[in-house]
């Protein structure tokens, strides 16, 4: 069987596994982008607390997602929860980094001229900084996206949702029938999602960058 | 042109800005800042503080809408210690302006210009409205500019816009921080003589930093010199400053040429002038011009006197002569 005919044969399966992962995606990096913006923004007086949670979401990254994924199963058991707690964890350093970063960032002469013109600190945050900071944020959430996707296929080796589960099938009884085909879909399936992404991100980018900016 | 400050002729309540004793030490420096300095400001004086750089005039200028909070003194605008209104509020109702003009990259011009209005909460109209008065009044064409953004425009033309957005609120008060400092010469003589205009239609209370002495000269009411220890070195009128420098330094800081810049200080008008005897074939000119502009005009038409609007005639010997008398007469007094 041909990848091609195999693909056409289970063509319900992979999108259904499609759609999945690309929720568990969507839904742990939108956690991801509340938890980062909300630490960037409630941390800007305390530096020490944040330069800490930014070493700590760095070095979460660093442990292989497998290993944290197997660690997590004594505690939050198999399935959804440990998948989406783990890609959350995961896509928090990319996106608190760049919000951090981004703000940071932000022309000290505007923020000058906005405060000497009476602008609280709220409103400078709402009407100045976010906006200025949203390509560097973007770009942050974007990069973690493309991560998670990745990241999310390991999901399966906890029962968790998604493309992941059509690998490690594959990958099991490799050398049965069609074992080849199987992983393949799912790793064809997983840059598809990650192209798609992608492509979406560029056009959320356009969309959403202030026109001033683009000039 | 604004009229000279003349100190001591206004009242009390004339006072628009009081410096108190107003200090700043930062915390890791065992040196003020500002040393203990106490100005009155006028209501409608154009005021420059001027200095090398580290003379504390640009820390000055920020204690006054608080962007930095004083260590000692008091600072009163309008009648009210600054200490005891809240910041956010003090700093709507003065005008701020600085050199990299920081206008906000992503809002268009008139939007920029509306910001202020906005947080005061005015109406969509009356904003619109004045949006496009001040940048009548900038000389920035309303329907041209409106909708652009801060990136599409020339330096000069953004700075412009940054003076339109601090007088939205029609504030009395103008804090300036070297507005001029980062614009291209020429622009930059434009735009000042722009801004004096500007000012004799408005008459608002300048505070202005720079630490180009000509600049100072130019557009100072009174000007406030600084040397680098901080320490307020002389406050007078340009023609003062000019005729009997307080001291070395301030001597040095004007550097050459102060007589030659007099010229251009002294209005024809406040010199004597012979009646008129005749209706000669001089040129006629305006009491309120300067010395050097009626030099420049008697030279250039290859004559030797003026004649001054309901004065008399003055000769280019007449001219020289009284602005050296003055100085003379200054020096010994």
């Amino acid at each position: 069987m041909s990848f091609v005919d195999y693909v056409a044969g289970n063509f319900e399966i992979i999108s259904f596994l499609l759609l999945q992962h690309l929720q568990v995606v969507l839904l742990a990096v939108g956690l991801a982008t509340a938890i980062s913006v909300g630490v960037a923004i409630g941390t800007e007086r305390s530096p020490r607390a944040r330069s800490a949670l930014l070493a700590v979401s760095g070095t979460i990254l660093t442990i292989p997602s497998f290993a944290l994924f197997g660690l997590l199963i004594p505690v939050f058991g198999l399935g959804v929860a440990p998948t989406i707690l783990a890609l959350t964890v995961y896509a928090i350093f990319p996106i608190l980094r760049n919000t951090v970063t981004g703000l940071e960032h932000v022309d000290s002469a505007v923020i000058d001229a906005a405060r000497g013109m009476g602008m609280s600190s709220g409103r400078l945050l709402r009407i100045v900084r976010l906006p200025l900071a949203w390509p560097v944020i973007l770009n942050g959430i974007r990069v973690a996206t493309i991560m998670t996707v990745a990241i999310a296929a390991i999901g399966a080796a906890v029962r968790g949702p998604g493309l992941g589960e059509l690998i490690f099938r594959g990958l099991a009884r490799m050398g049965g029938a069609n074992a080849l085909n199987e992983t393949l879909s799912g790793v064809v399936a997983i840059v598809a999602v990650a192209l798609l992404l992608d492509v979406l991100f560029v056009l959320i980018g356009k969309i959403t960058t202030p026109r001033g900016l683009h000039a | 042109m604004p009229e000279q400050f003349h100190p001591g002729t206004g009242a009390q309540s004339d006072v628009e800005i009081s410096l108190r004793e107003v200090s700043k030490r930062y915390p890791a420096s065992d040196a003020d800042a500002v040393r203990p300095l106490s100005i009155d400001i006028a209501r409608g004086e154009f005021l420059v503080l001027v200095g090398p750089s580290g003379c504390g005039k640009t820390t000055t200028l920020r204690m006054i809408n608080r962007l930095v909070e004083p260590s000692g003194g008091e600072i009163w605008v309008d009648g009210k210690n600054t200490a005891h209104v809240d910041p956010d509020e003090l700093r709507r109702h003065i005008g701020y302006v600085i050199q990299q003009v920081g206008l906000l990259p992503h809002l268009s011009i008139g939007e920029n210009v509306g910001l202020v209005p906005k947080m005061l909460d005015w109406s969509k109209e009356r904003i619109r409205q004045r949006v496009d008065e001040l940048l009548d009044l900038v000389g920035l064409d309303p329907d041209t500019y409106r909708s652009r953004y801060p990136k599409q425009l020339s330096g000069g033309q953004q700075q412009r816009v940054g003076v339109a957005r601090a007088l939205a609120a029609d504030p009395p008060v103008m804090l300036m921080d070297e507005p001029f400092g980062a614009i291209d010469p020429i622009t930059r003589g434009h735009l000042q003589d722009e801004f004096l205009k500007l000012q004799a239609r408005i008459r608002k209370t300048i505070v202005f930093v720079t630490h180009d002495i000509d600049e100072a000269l130019r557009l100072g009411d009174r000007i406030a010199i600084f040397d680098e220890d901080a320490r307020l070195a002389q406050l007078d009128t340009p023609l003062a400053i000019l005729t009997s420098p307080a001291d070395e330094f301030v001597r040095s800081f004007i550097g050459d040429g102060a007589a030659i810049r007099r010229l251009s200080l002294l209005r024809v008008g406040d010199l004597p002038a012979v009646p008129e005897t005749s209706t000669g074939t001089g040129i006629e000119v305006d009491p309120g011009e300067t010395v050097s502009a009626v030099l420049e005009k008697i030279l250039a038409a290859g004559l030797d006197s003026a004649v001054v609007r309901g004065r008399g005639s003055l000769t280019v010997q007449d001219m020289l002569l009284a602005t050296a008398a003055r100085d003379e007469s200054a020096v010994a007094s």
